[in-house]
């Protein structure tokens, strides 16, 4: 299915424009329509780390060398999967007008809207960059590893897109998956290694790092853009594996449930 | 010369299952938790096949609540079908009052956007974005969100979209009603000029001239079947006499 989806896009060049057009739209509606605009995306992440910093560093004092960059990479990763997923639970109800009166293919607007976040995420590393370089103390700068963070994304965007359709479709049918999402979501924070010191999480939670598909992301981002080393290979095997399962899933969800959403919905 | 599919339905049928939500409070739907609500079955589309081929002008009858709306969203592929499988070939868009748009953005943006769905490149849509404007009579308006307009100028919006950017297959029902009678008149001027040449439409009206004027084949239904599917003439003294009875 998902070949041939992508080979009827390639096909049709327009798809790729039309992509691009409504991730821009969805971006300009997401930042523009506030006060603070993008300037609000950038600041967003740096207002959480100077909270979790003062928490965990100042106050219960974890110890982590460079921790505003460790707390940095880790919640911009973690922000673009929350709002990837808890964002898009009403797709189909919001974007109805896209689909209601022509035969477009759905998928289109959650990639879409994936991007839209992604040009956000890129805003939100481009600063992690800027930080990590210029004022970490204890910085090693960016390597030739760092390139490691492109596949890393790859895996986070899968992740996000296959629970995006899961959550979104099952709304179709029980809304209630909002608010339970609201306190999963709550729960695997906590569950993810964003602000503990990796050794006081792998020892709490051992089976986490494998368990736990956005801990491994996390993991292997810090890896690869702080200490400068390659990836944990079995660790990312593990969780591309884990996208691309929830993929699937979301897929045949759309395809079961997404079908009645102009009827549903 | 042969005739190439745009639509082919085989076997295709609709049932809509209704819930009856009787229980509208709290203390009802705490005492009812394992009883859940009556579910109503509504057989919208009886079984059924036909095809529709590529230029064809179809029209659509039938008395109100007879399935005409629900057969027009199964062959546009918005709703899916319980049997059978429908095979369409091209863009669809449905159409009654304009295509979908989104409030919050503006009337530039909605063009940019339904025209792509539609299927257009971005170049294609720049060429034809003036025509669009100046046909719905909306220059001034162009970068203000149509939640700012009345509901005649989103109208003229949607309807000026659908026309100048159009899809491989149109589904208009009852189009001839939008805006003010200025605007009717432009209306039909391009559906005989641009439309009923070279598309496949399926026209669903009340209006029996203008079925007449346009349809080649005609569908006559009742009661979420289809009675009949040939000679307009015929199909038009079906829907007649039923109305009679």
């Amino acid at each position: 299915m998902i070949f041939s989806v992508l080979g009827d896009w390639f096909s049709r060049s327009n798809k790729f424009e039309r992509l691009w057009l409504l991730a821009k739209i969805e971006f300009k509606l997401r930042y523009y329509e506030n006060k603070l605009g993008l300037f609000w995306a950038l600041l967003k992440p740096l207002m959480d780390i100077v909270i979790y910093y003062t928490v965990f560093n100042v106050i219960l004092n974890q110890q982590i060398p460079g921790f505003a960059s460790y707390l940095f990479i880790g919640l911009i990763l973690w922000n673009f999967f929350v709002e990837s997923t808890t964002g898009t639970i009403q797709i189909l109800n919001t974007k109805k007008y896209l689909y209601e009166y022509s035969n477009m293919n759905k998928l289109e607007i959650y990639i879409a809207t994936l991007f839209s976040t992604t040009i956000g995420f890129f805003f939100n590393f481009l600063m992690f960059l800027l930080f990590y370089n210029f004022m970490e103390p204890a910085s090693k700068g960016t390597d030739i590893y760092s390139l490691w963070i492109v596949p890393i994304f790859f895996n986070m965007f899968i992740l996000s897109l296959g629970f995006s359709l899961i959550l979104s479709n099952i709304y179709i049918i029980a809304k209630d998956i909002n608010q339970v999402w609201q306190v999963l979501v709550q729960f695997l924070f906590f569950l993810s290694p964003i602000f503990y010191k990796l050794e006081i999480f792998t020892k709490a939670l051992p089976s986490m790092t494998y368990a736990n598909p956005v801990a491994g992301i996390i993991i292997n981002a810090r890896m690869v853009m702080i200490e400068g080393k390659t990836p944990h290979l079995k660790l990312l095997a593990f969780d591309l594996a884990y996208a691309f399962a929830f993929l699937i899933l979301g897929l045949y969800l759309l395809n079961k449930l997404g079908s009645k959403a102009a009827e549903k919905l | 010369m042969e005739k190439v599919p745009a639509i082919e339905a085989k076997n295709i049928s609709k049932t809509f299952h209704i819930s009856e939500d009787s229980h509208n409070t709290v203390k009802h739907r705490l005492f009812n938790l394992f009883n859940p609500p009556r579910a109503k079955k509504v057989e919208a589309i009886k079984n059924m096949d036909f095809a529709v081929y590529k230029g064809e002008c179809i029209g659509l009858l039938g008395r109100n609540g007879c399935g005409k709306s629900t057969l027009v969203r199964l062959l546009a592929g918005v709703y899916p079908t319980d049997t059978g499988q429908i095979n369409i070939h091209g863009t669809t868009l449905l159409m009654n009052l304009g295509v979908g748009m989104s409030h919050q953005l503006t009337a530039r943006e909605n063009i940019y956007v339904s025209a792509s769905v539609l299927g257009l490149k971005i170049k294609e849509i720049d060429n034809i974005f003036d025509k669009i404007v100046d046909f719905a009579e909306l220059r001034e308006f162009i970068d203000t969100k149509i939640k700012y307009f009345s509901s005649g100028m989103v109208a003229r919006l949607g309807f000026s979209i659908a026309v100048n950017a159009g899809a491989d297959i149109m589904f208009l029902d009852e189009i001839f009603a939008v805006g003010d009678m200025k605007f009717q008149e432009k209306a039909v001027k391009v559906f005989e000029s641009s439309w009923i040449e070279g598309k496949t439409v399926i026209l669903v009206s009340h209006s029996m001239d203008v079925i007449k004027k346009y349809c080649s084949r005609t569908a006559f239904m009742k009661n979420g079947s289809l009675v009949f599917f040939g000679e307009t003439e015929e199909a038009i003294d079906m829907y007649v006499k039923d109305n009679h009875e």
